[in-house]
């Protein structure tokens, strides 16, 4: 591949050229292909708009950095069971709780990276099947603590700094696939709420690759968990036998 | 290249750099160091966080013989994400 890498200083120049002279048509493709049950950019027949050589290379690029640290990264739970260009299957388990539960895969995509974002879909560790908004555990809660814009008065504390959970699994109905709402998601660039905040204003900048990625979803999806939470429920009474 | 013992090994957004080990020197300046190793220059040093093994968040300002980091301590400096939800 090192031969191929050479493309990219030229390309780079003509990715950028590209992404404003062709429409990104997975925004308009992503949600219908989503209820038809398709998931990557390439089953959808996605507009190919990187030459996959340059793609590619990027996407080798990307497991050789993350090979280097694969090993401390396993004990965290984060296990790839699969990266065959342009897709990684990730699995993320919680080694923090005893016995350690394995919690949700990931489906990263890498179809005309860098021109686009990777996409990330949250899918279901065992079958690789994109969850809907309905079918997460409430445990897969990916929030975020965020400072308010006004301080909290606490009675006998003071004024304290104020914070609100955000949740970055983002879905608007019961039966839509969530996406993880941060920059460096295809689907936050993508997301008509986030038109200003243009993928190639972060391009350059760390975000969107794939250690990033892998990163935020055990921050917010696995690393809070600090233990079960168990409850008890009445399922019926115990008696004897019916009366006559 | 510093020796191991003299170094710390930092992983920034998952690629390791090996920078040399300065005790009176806050941990800041080797994340500096680290982030230009590693050509992550793009960001402020504001939007990283850094920290051990185990998770935990290493205040930057510290300097690293407070840290009493052990020999082959490996760091992970990462990015913090962007506003999103």
């Amino acid at each position: 591949m090192a031969g191929d890498m050479s493309q990219e200083s030229t390309s780079d120049g003509d990715l950028q050229a590209a992404a404003l002279s062709e429409p990104l048509i997975d925004g308009a493709t992503g949600e219908c292909a989503i209820a038809a049950g398709c998931t990557s950019a390439t089953e959808l027949g996605t507009e190919v708009l990187v030459d996959p050589v340059v793609s590619r290379a990027k996407f080798d690029r990307e497991l050789a950095d993350y090979a280097t640290i694969s090993k401390d990264q396993r004990r965290l739970g984060w296990w790839i069971l699969s990266a065959e260009f342009p897709e990684v299957f990730v699995v993320f388990a919680a080694p923090q709780l005893r016995p350690s539960p394995v919690l949700f895969g990931a489906r990263i995509d890498f179809t005309n990276y860098d021109l686009w974002p990777p996409s990330v879909r949250i899918v279901n560790p065992f079958t690789g099947t994109p969850y809907r908004y309905r079918e997460l555990s409430p445990t897969l809660t990916f929030m975020r603590r965020i400072p308010t814009s006004a301080p909290v008065q606490v009675p006998g504390l003071g004024v304290m700094e104020g914070y609100a959970e955000q949740p970055l699994l983002i879905a608007h109905g019961p039966d839509e696939i969530p996406f993880f709402c941060i920059p460096g998601v295809r689907e936050y660039h993508n997301h008509p709420a986030h038109t200003g905040d243009s993928w190639f204003l972060h391009r350059q900048l760390g975000e969107g690759k794939l250690f990033f990625l892998l990163e935020k979803l055990y921050r917010y999806g696995v690393e809070p968990l600090k233990a079960y939470q168990f409850g008890l429920q009445i399922a019926g009474f115990i008696r004897p036998e019916s009366p006559l | 290249m510093p020796s191991e013992e003299r170094s710390l090994t930092i992983i920034v957004n998952g690629v390791p750099a090996t920078i040399e080990r300065n005790a009176h020197a806050p941990l800041k300046s080797v994340i500096e160091k680290a982030l230009d190793e590693t050509g992550n220059v793009g960001q402020p040093i504001e939007n990283w966080e850094i920290r051990d093994g185990s998770g935990q968040i290493l205040d930057m300002s510290k300097k690293i013989s407070e840290f009493d980091f052990p020999d082959h301590v490996k760091l992970f400096l990462t990015l913090k994400a962007g506003n999103g939800g």
